[in-house]
């Protein structure tokens, strides 16, 4: 099994006449104007503030891409479309559907502001947990989309009763499992229930999966709703390669869903917005699953492992935090989030921003061990510091 | 299980190989493209392998790509593919900033896009609607006629001059309470250009009369034009309200395959834009790309030059038939063949050279076909002889 981490460190990568030092430079770069800000050097600045993958795409991808650019890049210079074919061809033969089950996007954003789009209205409300992910929301508002945001349990879990009742005349459910940015995942067995009845009680609903963070659940039983899309117009999976295939930079994500389905999100689509390197890096990173399919386990397990850690420190501290099943946690950290925040920017980490209403709650993300190790170390200057001063 | 790194590694070639699922996804320019390739409008068909040497100059499209800077520039990105872009190296907001400082803006003046379809498209939404139509040539860039009928708001197309060039009083006349006028400088796909004088004297009557429409400054191809009377209406983009500037990477820059476009305007006309802009719509290699390839005007001289040269000998060889090429300032000529488009289209891929698809109304006599290198033009002007029954100058029909 080949060391995700090798993509930073290896010495050269061929033909390319990559260095090492040319990538962790470049990898380093982005943490300088944050780190100088700071007063901190640069390589100590971790970045757990945006559920990215800090090990990248790994080397196999690293590789296609570089190769496929060749000395020159001259391929950079025709339009990808000649690429989004096969690459819809290959996440098709991966989920098991046929290629017009899926359609490709600028990141799985794409996806969600077109389903959006197409389904909810002025009329037919847009319904979700809140909080959740912010995207469909998002244009509701900037189109004046009627919505209804359903609060979460006390075990910040979406409340399936409510939200049952929401989607009651209601255009579109964006149900985003597990959920962003609380980290909880719906029990298997309930979700499957819960979405039957959803359709069943009002049947104009559309219900948008958010399967972004699939590959961290660590829940037995818990299952894709692609079976579900494709037996059902009504259900659109989104699925993306930011999170354990991180690419997060190259924006590329896809829908899975029935065909006719797929058509009319089509009619909506720019259908020309991913880059000629992002679909190739995808085909790599889906070529490399069928070659080893221990790939997505093992990044899996190292999550869960860091998660482990991170949760344990806050836990051990008397902070509850939720049943994370994703690449980040959500966590009490007894003071506002804002507060926390920049306490942890001062010692050289950035932690995720408020998610209203929970205002002393923090969205940490997953790095390395070694990062979350090194993070633990200034969470814990931060909150000795601030009992401190409560003391 | 089929190979699929080698349908890959063979695409790199240059084969057009559509799927249905491809055929049925492509947008706008991509359209172009595709329906470049296929020969068909918007069908979903499989386009078979290509010849080794097929020349494809159907798209509008750098033939060598990228220059060096821009693709180290791209190379140096690489450690940033796993952050969001405004985590990375060089961020979609420092590229704003760049491209806002060369016309003296900043990055408030900016907003970036997947290629500037999207800039078309987000422009017919924000200023178009049932009672504010779009205004645009007969002959044009089709992409924002599309939107509007898409999104329901009425099209007047103004037909072309004679010369096949904007008919800028008849467009001036339609654009009276109109939503937004889109003005493709140079045009795609006739390679006709208007001067500075001539747009900004279009640009003040049009706000001066009817002040809430927008105007629409396509300069997608730019920096190939050589006549000294045109330059940017960056400066009336700065001026008026609601007038802003679409630009692409996707021309004299080589990056069709990076999706880099953005508009310019005023800080007020951006902010409309840019809440419809697709959030991170750009990757962190394409935005590294372009910040390179700006640090390179070297590059940009030495391309224009190269496509002067090649578009030169093109019309040359159309004029010195008898023929009557429309002068074009673009990477494309768009002459006058006798004959539909479709059927010279046909009669050249068999010969693998593959040229644009059809243009109403002109789709029965004019063909465009784009400026590829010079060796490749000469190859393909050999078949156009051929097809068009040239290659005899004393017995032309």
């Amino acid at each position: 099994m080949l060391s995700r981490r090798s993509f930073l460190n290896r010495a050269s990568a061929g033909a390319a006449g990559l260095t090492a030092a040319t990538l962790v430079r470049s990898r380093l770069r982005e943490q300088v104007a944050f780190a100088a800000e700071m007063g901190i050097a640069p390589e100590d600045a971790i970045n757990l503030a945006n559920n990215e993958n800090s090990l990248g795409p790994g080397p196999e991808v690293m590789d296609a891409l570089d190769g496929l650019l060749g000395p020159e890049g001259t391929i950079a210079g025709r339009y990808p479309f000649r690429f989004l074919g096969p690459v819809t061809e290959a996440i098709a033969e991966k989920m098991g559907v046929e290629p017009d089950n899926v359609l490709v996007g600028a990141g799985s954003t794409q996806i969600l502001v077109n389903v959006t789009h197409q389904y909810a209205s002025a009329e037919k409300a847009l319904v979700g947990s809140l909080p959740t992910y912010e995207e469909c929301f998002g244009y509701a508002a900037l189109m004046g989309y009627r919505t209804k945001a359903v609060p979460l349990t006390p075990e910040f879990k979406m409340d399936l009763d409510q939200t049952l009742h929401a989607c009651r005349g209601s255009g579109m459910l964006f149900y985003c499992n597990p959920n962003n940015p609380v980290a909880t995942l719906v029990d298997p067995a309930e979700g499957r229930d819960f979405l039957g009845r959803a359709l069943d009680t009002e049947k104009n609903l559309r219900i948008l999966v958010d399967e972004a963070y699939i590959d961290y659940v660590t829940t037995p039983g818990h299952e894709t709703m692609i079976p579900m899309a494709l037996a059902d117009p009504r259900v659109i999976v989104a699925r993306t390669f930011s999170k354990a295939y991180g690419m997060a930079g190259l924006r590329i994500g896809y829908a899975v869903a029935h065909k006719d389905t797929i058509a009319h999100l089509r009619e909506f689509h720019m259908g020309n917005s991913v880059s000629t390197p992002s679909l190739v890096a995808a085909n790599a990173a889906i070529e490399r699953d069928r070659a080893n399919p221990d790939f997505l386990p093992a990044e899996k397990k190292r999550n869960a492992e860091a998660r482990d850690f991170i949760l344990k420190f806050f836990r051990d501290r008397g902070y509850s935090a939720t049943d994370a099943q994703t690449n980040f946690i959500f966590t009490d950290v007894g003071m506002p989030v804002e507060q926390f925040q920049s306490a942890c920017a001062a010692e050289g980490v950035r932690v995720g921003r408020p998610f209203p209403p929970l205002w002393t709650r923090c969205r940490i993300s997953i790095g390395t061990m070694d990062e979350m190790q090194r993070a633990a170390k200034a969470f814990a200057a931060v909150l000795d510091s601030a009992q401190k001063m409560a003391a | 299980m089929k190979s699929n790194r080698r349908r890959f590694l063979s695409l790199a070639g240059g084969a057009p190989a559509l799927s249905p699922a491809t055929a049925h996804a492509i947008g706008a320019r991509g359209r172009e493209a595709m329906e470049a390739a296929n020969g068909f409008r918007a069908a979903p068909v499989f386009v078979p392998p290509p010849e080794a040497d097929e020349i494809r100059i159907s798209s509008n499209e750098n033939p060598l790509g990228p220059g060096a800077a821009a693709v180290a520039a791209l190379r140096g990105a690489y450690g940033s593919i796993m952050r969001y872009p405004m985590n990375a190296a060089t961020s979609g907001t420092d590229l704003r900033r760049r491209l806002g400082e060369m016309y003296g803006g900043g990055p408030e003046n900016v907003v970036l896009a997947p290629g500037s379809s999207e800039i078309l498209r987000n422009a017919v939404r924000v200023y178009t609607g049932k009672d504010r139509p779009l205004v645009t040539a007969e002959c044009s860039y089709e992409s924002p006629k599309r939107a509007a009928e898409y999104f329901g708001a009425p099209v007047k197309a103004v037909p072309n001059t004679g010369s096949l060039g904007l008919d800028l009083d008849k467009m001036a006349g339609a654009a009276m309470g109109a939503g937004l006028v889109f003005l493709c400088n140079p045009n795609n796909p006739t390679g006709t250009v208007h001067s500075l004088a001539d747009v900004t004297d279009f640009v003040e009557f049009v706000k001066k009369e009817s002040p809430y429409t927008a105007i629409l400054l396509d300069e997608a191809y730019y920096d190939y034009v050589t006549d000294d009377s045109f330059d940017t209406g960056a400066g009336l983009a700065m001026k008026h309200r609601d007038v802003f500037v679409g630009r692409t990477f996707s021309k004299a820059f080589g990056m069709a395959g990076l999706r880099v476009g953005y508009a310019y305007g005023q800080k007020d006309t951006i902010a409309k834009l840019a809440p419809l802009a697709l959030t991170f719509g750009t990757s962190v290699l394409s935005i590294a790309a372009a910040m390179g390839s700006i640090e390179d005007p070297e590059y940009l001289r030495n391309e224009v030059k190269r496509n002067e040269e090649a578009r030169k000998f093109t019309l040359d060889f159309f004029s010195g038939h008898g023929l009557d090429p429309v002068p074009s300032q673009t990477n494309f000529v768009f002459v006058d063949i006798g004959r539909s488009a479709r059927s010279f289209r046909e009669a050249c891929a068999e010969h693998g050279v593959i040229v644009g698809r059809d243009f109403p109304p002109y789709e029965n006599s004019h063909a465009r076909i784009s400026i590829g290198t010079l060796e490749e033009m000469q190859r393909a002007t050999a078949v156009f002889a051929e097809v068009l029954g040239l290659a005899t100058t004393d017995n032309q029909q």
